[in-house]
């Protein structure tokens, strides 16, 4: 709910356990001058238990589930990773704020992880054909812009 | 007398359980066999393909002869699989190993139609909405940018945090209509000039 940043913004107050977020494209990047709208859901445990991100429209990016949920390890539950890939500082705990989440979600978008990709097609186009994978995802950008 | 009385019922015991264990080894065998030999394995067949398929939903990025491969080893079991490949356990099939083709059953073309059908709903789906008609800012769209300075200056007054609940939510709501036409303008003119750069080239 609270505007952090010019970057992006959260509101929505009907259900304090359901947020929606507008997530700007890092400049830079494929992404940049587009808007992602997202959804924040929040178990009844939060803090204890990590949120739920899913991008509401499409989006084209080796960590993001083609369903649209987003896969990172600042929203995977807490503790240690039982495939080694991720510290427990890097995962989610108390601690962490929806801020974190959002800035994460940035960097995400500038610096796909292709370890453990939740969108394989995307992380293999990232991984051999990069100016391809660059031109899709301005063509989703301007897409979702209406033009 | 008494020895031949009790080794006599004794005899007889271990003469019938011989004759079981010669009928259940050298007759009964090997006729269920042959009947059941087809049907094994065919179901076995089925079996195998439901794992491959399972497993195939939860590790989209491993291919069927890695699978099948592992489900070997494992003896088939599902679960036993999943840990290997959870756990990064699981290898790579040596090259002589030959996985046994999928069966091509009338049942299976039904589901892969399916499936296909499944799929290009899938494509368009990814298309749908851009965020001028998910926000209804159609009519927003073609306002001169001094209409929307203006609104940004409503929106200046707004943005001190008000105590109305509705308030609030409406002045978030400009917000977000606001970042999203900017971004539209943006990009809008980004295009123009792309398109500018290329006429004159």
């Amino acid at each position: 709910m609270a505007p952090n940043s010019r970057k992006t913004i959260a509101y929505t107050e009907d259900d304090l356990l359901q947020w929606e977020a507008l997530i700007q494209g890092p400049e830079g990047t494929p992404f940049e001058g587009g808007i992602f709208p997202a959804e924040l859901k929040f178990p009844k445990d939060y803090p204890l238990a990590p949120p739920t991100m899913k991008f509401l429209g499409e989006i084209f990016h080796p960590n993001v589930y083609p369903s649209g949920l987003v896969c990172i390890s600042i929203l995977h539950p807490p503790g240690d990773d039982p495939n080694h890939y991720e510290h427990a500082s890097e995962r989610w705990s108390p601690i962490q704020s929806v801020e974190k989440i959002l800035i994460s979600v940035m960097s995400m978008l500038a610096e796909p992880n292709d370890e453990s990709p939740a969108n394989v097609e995307a992380a293999k186009m990232w991984r051999d054909r990069r100016a391809e994978y660059e031109q899709k995802v301005r063509d989703g950008v301007r897409r979702m812009l209406g033009l | 007398m008494a020895d031949e009385q009790i080794s006599l019922p004794s005899l007889i015991l271990i003469v019938v359980i011989g004759g079981l264990v010669v009928r259940y080894l050298f007759f009964s065998s090997p006729s269920p066999a042959s009947q059941q030999q087809p049907r094994d394995a065919a179901s076995a067949a089925r079996t195998r393909e439901a794992a491959v398929e399972r497993i195939q939903q939860m590790f989209p990025q491993l291919d069927r002869r890695t699978i099948l491969w592992d489900l070997q080893r494992t003896g088939g079991s599902i679960s036993a699989t999943t840990e290997r490949v959870l756990s990064g356990r699981i290898e790579t099939p040596p090259v002589t190993f030959q996985p046994p083709s999928p069966p091509r059953t009338p049942a299976n073309a039904a589901s892969a139609t399916t499936r296909s059908q499944q799929q290009k709903p899938a494509i368009p789906k990814s298309t749908e909405p851009d965020l001028i008609t998910r926000y209804n800012l159609q009519s927003r769209i073609n306002d001169s940018p001094a209409s929307a300075e203006n609104g940004g200056s409503v929106d200046a007054k707004g943005k001190a945090w008000s105590s109305n609940r509705d308030e609030r939510q409406s002045a978030l709501q400009r917000r977000r209509d606001e970042m999203i036409i900017a971004a539209r303008r943006k990009m809008e003119a980004k295009i123009a000039a792309e398109r500018a750069g290329a006429g004159s080239q």
